[in-house]
């Protein structure tokens, strides 16, 4: 009974939001902001579950961890920003969640976007891979050379270099023509998703099958 | 006198210039028509499968019964109807070869919904929780999470999503860490599977695969083009082209149909609408010229 009733409340706020594609109404703001204020009540409850419960209060309270205490005082720390005569204090546990964050992410980051990436630009052994592969190697380091050259600004794009960083440009209108394709595909699936959902789902719980 | 400053010609002399200013409602009922119809009268339009995607299959093939796999749920709501089908069709392909799952969700919103994607799928498949499958939900920080499960998954999540202490659940008895998990899948709509090969791959050498959103997807090639993801499956498409593979029609092949003739549509908008703004600048020009030479 609870999951039809849900399916119900689900189609019926699904059409309201549907109802902006004509025009703004009262029905599109009271679901907004029904989604605005559910996600937010949910959110809270499961930060708060997951972090200081969780995380904090039973592993120090009820299993007397105590070396997470002062990971926890940090955290407690950055509240003080809501207070200007002790704000600055926050700045503590920031400095040291940024430290830290660089600390882990700065090294993968490194060898994993960039190293890695740069030595994958060409094979390593370009005279073992099939005629095709090699072609399509040769157009993706022409691509990358091009625009880099595209992404130097410290000489005036004119003569050789214009050339070459309009070629960049051409990659990069390629790129993000690929990137637009995909944008539209992922749209249009959300809306495929909420028609599924309208006209199979739902008409699949009212039948009871 | 420029093109610009000419009086707009009544839009009934002029029909192909209409076109460049149709009202964008026409182009919504148009493409929800377009939607709306594959699915109640499906066109069962053939699918190519990928590279990557097949990519993405072989590594799930390549596991034996008994295999650990990491399954994160790295989504939320806004993105179910494009991940939801992939991660149906990947717990439902691992079930069936008897491959051991242990889920969890990177972002608190994914939880629900992991938990009832592995209740569902694993009711149909017979599985039993804390032997086949296993849902340790959310922890927060997932940077720190990714790595510090490579040096103990008990003590990353010393409970379960459920309350249950993870010490107690048998399929962790002999799993503590990344080297005895054979593979992590990710199912993410953000840059979470990339947070997955810095980590879990770069620092501790796990074979990772992941299924993206479409936008995602553009971002994740390079991964795959230097071996640092082992397949990947991009969008609807991506959830389709696996749902074919693995012999298995889920909501993926279902909602290809309204894809693709939404698609269609879109390119015809598109050509139409820069038909009517070329002829529309054409007709401008002459018009400009004429006042010009009189």
């Amino acid at each position: 009974m609870w999951a039809d009733l849900g399916m119900w409340v689900a189609a019926i706020l699904t059409l309201a939001i549907f109802s902006l594609l004509y025009r703004d109404n009262p029905f599109y703001r009271a679901a907004e902001h029904l989604l605005v204020g559910v996600s937010a009540g949910y959110y809270v409850v499961n930060y708060f579950y997951a972090s200081v419960l969780r995380k904090f209060v039973v592993p120090v309270f009820r299993q007397g961890d105590l070396w997470l205490l002062p990971g926890g005082i940090l955290g407690l720390l950055v509240l003080l920003r809501l207070s200007r005569r002790v704000e600055w204090l926050s700045r503590y546990a920031i400095a040291f969640y940024v430290a830290a964050w660089s600390g882990y992410l700065i090294p993968a980051i490194v060898k994993e976007r960039i190293l890695v990436q740069i030595e994958g630009t060409l094979p390593p052994a370009p005279w073992t891979v099939a005629p095709g592969a090699l072609i399509g190697a040769l157009v993706l380091l022409v691509g990358v050379l091009s625009i880099l050259v595209y992404f130097y600004f410290s000489a005036p794009h004119t003569g050789v270099l214009g050339r070459v960083s309009q070629v960049g440009i051409t990659f990069l209108m390629i790129g993000f023509g690929a990137s637009f394709g995909y944008t539209v595909m992922g749209r249009v699936s959300l809306l495929i998703g909420r028609f599924q959902f309208l006209f199979q789902d739902v008409p699949a719980a009212v039948l009871g099958r | 006198m420029s093109a610009r400053d000419l009086p707009p010609v009544p839009a009934a002399r002029r029909p192909l210039a209409v076109l460049a200013g149709l009202d964008r409602r026409l182009i919504f009922l148009v493409i929800g028509v377009g939607v709306a119809l594959p699915l109640l009268f499906p066109l069962n339009l053939p699918v190519g499968v990928s590279r990557e995607a097949t990519a993405y299959y072989e590594a799930i093939e390549a596991l034996a019964p008994g295999d650990v796999v990491i399954l994160a749920v790295d989504y939320e709501p806004d993105t179910m109807a494009e991940m939801d089908p992939m991660t149906v069709a990947t717990l439902a392909r691992l079930f069936e070869k008897d491959v051991r799952v242990i889920a969890l969700a990177d972002y608190a919103g994914g939880t629900g919904i992991a938990a009832r994607i592995l209740r569902e799928t694993a009711r149909e498949r017979g599985k039993a929780y804390g032997t086949d499958y296993i849902f340790l939900g959310y922890n927060p920080d997932y940077s720190a999470t990714m790595l510090r499960m490579g040096e103990s998954i008990r003590a990353t999540f010393p409970t379960d999503h459920y309350g249950t202490p993870t010490a107690q659940l048998p399929l962790l008895a002999n799993v503590d860490d990344y080297s005895r998990v054979k593979l992590i899948v990710s199912i993410s709509s953000s840059a979470m599977a990339e947070y997955w090969i810095l980590f879990a791959h770069g620092k501790f050498g796990e074979k990772i695969i992941a299924g993206n959103t479409a936008i995602q997807a553009v971002l994740i090639y390079p991964y795959f083009q230097t071996g640092q993801l082992a397949g990947f499956l991009g969008g609807l498409k991506g959830a389709a082209e696996y749902e074919q593979l693995t012999g298995r029609r889920g909501s993926g092949m279902r909602g290809m149909d309204a894809q693709s003739v939404a698609h269609a549509l879109i390119v015809a908008f598109i050509v139409l609408g820069n038909i009517g703004f070329f002829v529309e600048r054409s007709r401008r020009r002459d018009a400009a010229r004429r006042t010009h030479v009189g």
